[in-house]
């Protein structure tokens, strides 16, 4: 009975209210501009924003858990445009390589599903940090901790839905049982290619063990920015540790060859 | 628009800094219970030298670990899962395993350690010398080395097993570099110390450094196949400050210049010591860069 959610690209506007929506029930502060001299411009320009595209933070960070990624597709004389859009969280993947990586339990799965960082036992370690093949999971030097989105861990264990999902003007994001959800996506997607849209592919059926938050793209995965074959990390422990042991092996048995030949040698030497 | 995932910002004075350091414990560790074990009186004079080296350079490592955390004064909770209250260790993370590993080696690093305190007379207590009496020495150093040979090579399975790019394309060499290179360095410390303290015969210094020279090649065979395996990915490691520390500080200096004055140090006449001395001191270096190289190019946006 695991919850997830269910984003259809397909309609979502960029109106960028669930990343609000999400910043206000979480207590996620914004971030202040910080300004930089660049190159090209006589005044001083906020460097931690695009300032050239309705795409804002670019990224998830430890106060962006939500992130409208606006992929601006435009020709040189800007005649021709196509405009994508897609709401970017934690994909609260069901084989989570922050989970996986997590030295001290912190991170966890709660009974409904959801990847959950626990503040107070985090020690601020950041291996979950590059383990996550999205780069969703965040470090704060503020907490000195990392997080991410809870899938609204408080309000999911309290009978409501998720804060984005409930803002979300044009039904984009949909919470629910991820079983119900994957049938909503098929009966779209069905839909969409009658309608003459080849392209369309649902995202997270498969990867990671099965994304409890998962897509419908109109384009390729990597459009949208994320990877086409990600590979959980942990997937190549065995293969990783084998290869090492052995090489482990071959030093200690090229250290005893160095040092008895050495030995024997030194025997002759004296019998001579 | 490619994904991206995310550098953890480990600083190279502490992350880095600890796996060098904690590779040279490790490898002179197991050089030292090696050669015990093989147990000529010979290698005496050897195996003391690592074990007095082993112990005190572990002891560092927990502090630049712990300096790294976010959480500093949280450290504990590696151990301890407070919310259960219990003992806990987590089997698909390296970073988890690798610090019990860290744990039980550095207890075995201390026992050796006291062993040839007391051996060489300078810890005079009756209770302890009675006490190391009775439990085998040679126990205790198997155990220490195979967890020593765990402490060099985890962390670059730690590296090896996650999403980044270089990190994850050079799998599942980085944590056999790493072992290599703590076997070279271990190697290299001990002759360092036995050269300067010039109480040692040439010949002792000698077996280890046929021993680091037989490391060093495997460890050069390592660092092309990982090139290879990595194929495009390896570009950090090949261009900017990164590429000037890898190709420059490790596989020159640190390799290919110590290879060239061990083999010259061999012929009679030569400097001996003093070369010897001075190629240990680059093997080291070398180790530090090739540690610094693959962690940092590794954080590159
Ligand atoms: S997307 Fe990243 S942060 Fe979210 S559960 Fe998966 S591995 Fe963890």
């Amino acid at each position: 009975m695991a919850k997830g959610m269910f984003v259809d690209t397909s309609i979502c506007t960029g109106c960028k209210a669930c990343q609000v929506a999400c910043k206000e029930w979480n207590s996620l502060p914004g971030d202040p501009a910080h300004f930089r001299r660049v190159p090209d411009r006589p005044y001083r320009v906020a460097f931690n924003f695009t300032g050239d595209s309705y795409d804002n933070t670019v990224k998830l960070s430890a106060t962006d858990w939500r992130h409208v990624r606006f992929i601006e597709q435009f020709n040189e004389s800007r005649s021709e445009a196509r405009w994508l859009f897609s709401s970017d969280s934690c994909k609260h993947c069901n084989d989570a390589g922050c989970l996986n990586a997590c030295p001290v339990k912190a991170i966890v799965r709660t009974d409904m599903g959801n990847v959950f960082v626990q503040q107070d036992v985090c020690i601020g370690c950041k291996y979950c940090i590059p383990a996550c093949p999205y780069g969703v999971i965040s470090f704060s030097e503020k907490t000195g901790t990392v997080h991410k989105c809870t899938l609204c861990n408080d309000r999911i264990h309290n009978g409501l839905g998720t804060a984005c999902a409930k803002a979300c003007p044009t039904g984009s994001i949909s919470f629910g049982e991820v079983a119900d959800l994957r049938k909503k996506a098929d009966a779209r997607l069905a839909r969409l290619k009658g309608l003459g849209f080849e392209k369309a592919n649902i995202y997270g059926y498969n990867e990671a063990g099965g994304l409890n938050v998962f897509y419908l793209f109109m384009d390729r995965p990597s459009v949208y920015g994320q990877p086409e074959a990600p590979v959980v990390p942990q997937q190549r422990l065995m293969s990783s540790t084998a290869v090492t042991v052995a090489s482990a092996v071959v030093v200690a048995a090229a250290a005893m060859i160095s040092f008895r030949e050495r030995g024997e040698k030194k025997k002759e030497e004296v019998k001579l | 628009m490619s994904f991206e995932t995310q550098a953890p910002h480990w600083e190279w004075y502490y992350i880095a800094i600890y796996f060098f350091i904690g590779g040279v414990s490790a490898g002179a560790y197991f050089i030292g219970s090696l050669l015990e074990l093989l147990g000529s009186d010979k290698h005496r004079q050897i195996s003391r030298t690592a074990y007095y080296l082993a112990f005190p350079l572990i002891c560092v490592t927990p502090v630049l670990l712990i300096a790294d955390l976010g959480r500093p004064e949280r450290f504990w909770h590696l151990f301890f899962y407070t919310k259960e209250g219990i003992p806990y260790m987590n089997f698909t993370s390296p970073l988890s395993v690798g610090t019990w590993a860290l744990l039980v080696f550095g207890g075995m690093s201390l026992l050796s350690f006291l062993n040839n305190l007391i051996i060489d007379g300078r810890l005079k207590s009756p209770a302890l010398e009675g006490l190391f009496r009775h439990v085998p020495h040679k126990v205790y150093a198997v155990i220490g080395s195979f967890f020593g040979f765990f402490v060099a090579g985890y962390t670059g399975v730690l590296l090896n097993i996650t999403a980044r790019p270089l990190w994850a394309s050079t799998d599942p060499l980085i944590g056999s570099l790493f072992i290599a290179s703590a076997a070279s360095t271990g190697a290299a410390a001990i002759a360092l110390v036995m050269a300067w303290q010039k109480i040692s015969s040439r010949d002792a210094i000698k077996e280890v450094v046929v021993f680091d020279r037989v490391a060093m090649v495997f460890e050069l065979a390592l660092i092309a196949a990982m090139i290879v395996v990595a194929g495009r990915y390896s570009a950090p490691l090949s261009k900017g400050l990164y590429g000037l520390i890898f190709w420059g500080g490790t596989v020159v200096i640190g390799i290919l210049l110590p290879l060239g004055l061990y083999w010259y140090g061999r012929r009679p006449g030569a400097a001996g010591v003093s070369l010897t001395a001075l190629a240990a001191v680059l093997v080291l270096f070398g180790g530090a860069m090739l540690r610094i190289a693959i962690v940092q190019a590794g954080q590159l946006q």
